[in-house]
């Protein structure tokens, strides 16, 4: 029986780790080939193309910080010689600077803006051009941070509400192409940034007080994304899907 | 200009510091350059000399001089490979 995505070509960026590498792999396993993209990690990066390879489908690893414009054009530059199209682009990488609203200053600004944000405006202008005449589909991951204040979270989540907004503009722009936008965005997803957030007493273990009793991990975000780049999602178009076990509706949940 | 050279402008650019300040002893937080700082020297770095600098040999860097010669090691690496 062939699988969903058999012949398609997927670009998840940021895919060494954590929820890109869990992306990466869920799309593999329904027969995508995969470009790998990393920034500062090869190891990881070409361990998860070895994952990908072992599922009998393509990976290409190839390291680019999506902060940089010129880095941008390269991916797709290599994508467009080596594959000549693209069918699902996944805007996964994603940076900060864990400071206070006062404590921010152009460069921690321009850093996270131009990751979170920027490079997602880009990444999805040059995928659109290679997803021409076969549809595509776009997901970009975001975080509850995008509407609610965490601690040291603020230039992460301006970056993150830039995301949802510019998935809806290009959901509608896109449309008539066949392609289709939407975000995903996760509350505290199990990884190792989380253990970081934690274990600095930035957050909460919030393991107790999601109402799905345990917290979200990089494949619950997965199975989302892998459900938006099929064809049963068509008709969803500039949402941004919220994958938290419950815990945005019942702010004042307490553990039994 | 030397490698060492090199590296000490770049560094010197990213921290908003004069590059006199910048020594093969002296330490990232010496010069008083943040976590961003440092994650853009090396990636400013890595794109100057086209090599790649793991995070986990990053972390093993005790000051400058361990950062130039890494990247002493990895130019020399590219010239004989």
């Amino acid at each position: 029986m062939s699988q969903p995505l058999q012949g398609r070509l997927a670009l998840v960026t940021g895919s060494g780790r954590g929820i890109g590498n869990a992306i990466a792999l869920k799309l593999a396993s329904q027969g995508a080939d995969i470009i790998v993209n990393f920034f500062r990690r090869r190891d990881a990066a070409e361990k998860t193309a070895r994952d990908i390879e072992a599922m009998g489908v393509k990976a290409q690893v190839i390291k680019a910080n999506v902060g940089d414009p010129a880095k941008i054009d390269e991916i797709f530059d290599t994508i467009g010689n080596d594959w000549g199209h693209l069918d699902i682009l996944i805007n996964n990488a994603a940076s900060g600077v864990g400071r206070s609203v006062m404590d921010l200053d152009v460069k921690a600004w321009d850093w996270t803006m131009d990751i979170n944000a920027k490079a997602v405006l880009l990444c999805s202008q040059r995928a659109s051009k290679l997803m021409e005449g076969r549809g595509g589909k776009i997901v970009s991951i975001s975080s509850l941070g995008s509407s609610f204040v965490l601690p040291t979270y603020a230039i992460v989540g301006v970056s993150k509400a830039a995301l949802e907004a510019l998935t809806r503009y290009l959901a509608i722009e896109l449309a008539p192409k066949g392609i289709c936008v939407n975000a995903v965005a996760g509350s505290a997803v199990e990884t190792e940034a989380l253990k970081f957030y934690i274990k600095e007493g930035l957050i909460k273990d919030t393991r107790q007080a999601t109402p799905a009793g345990r917290m979200v991990t990089p494949e619950d975000v997965a199975n989302t994304v892998a459900f938006l780049c099929s064809e049963e999602a068509f008709m969803i178009r500039g949402q941004t899907i919220i994958v938290d076990g419950g815990t945005s509706v019942a702010p004042f949940a307490t553990p039994e | 200009m030397s490698v060492e050279e090199q590296i000490r402008e770049i560094v010197a650019k990213i921290v908003h510091v004069d590059k006199s300040l910048i020594t093969r002893e002296g330490t990232f937080k010496d010069i008083k350059a943040d976590s961003l700082d440092i994650v853009q020297a090396m990636v400013a770095v890595e794109d100057t000399f086209d090599i790649e600098i793991p995070d986990e040999e990053a972390q093993k860097f005790q000051n400058f001089g361990d950062f130039v010669d890494f990247v002493e090691r990895c130019l020399a690496a590219k010239e004989r490979a």
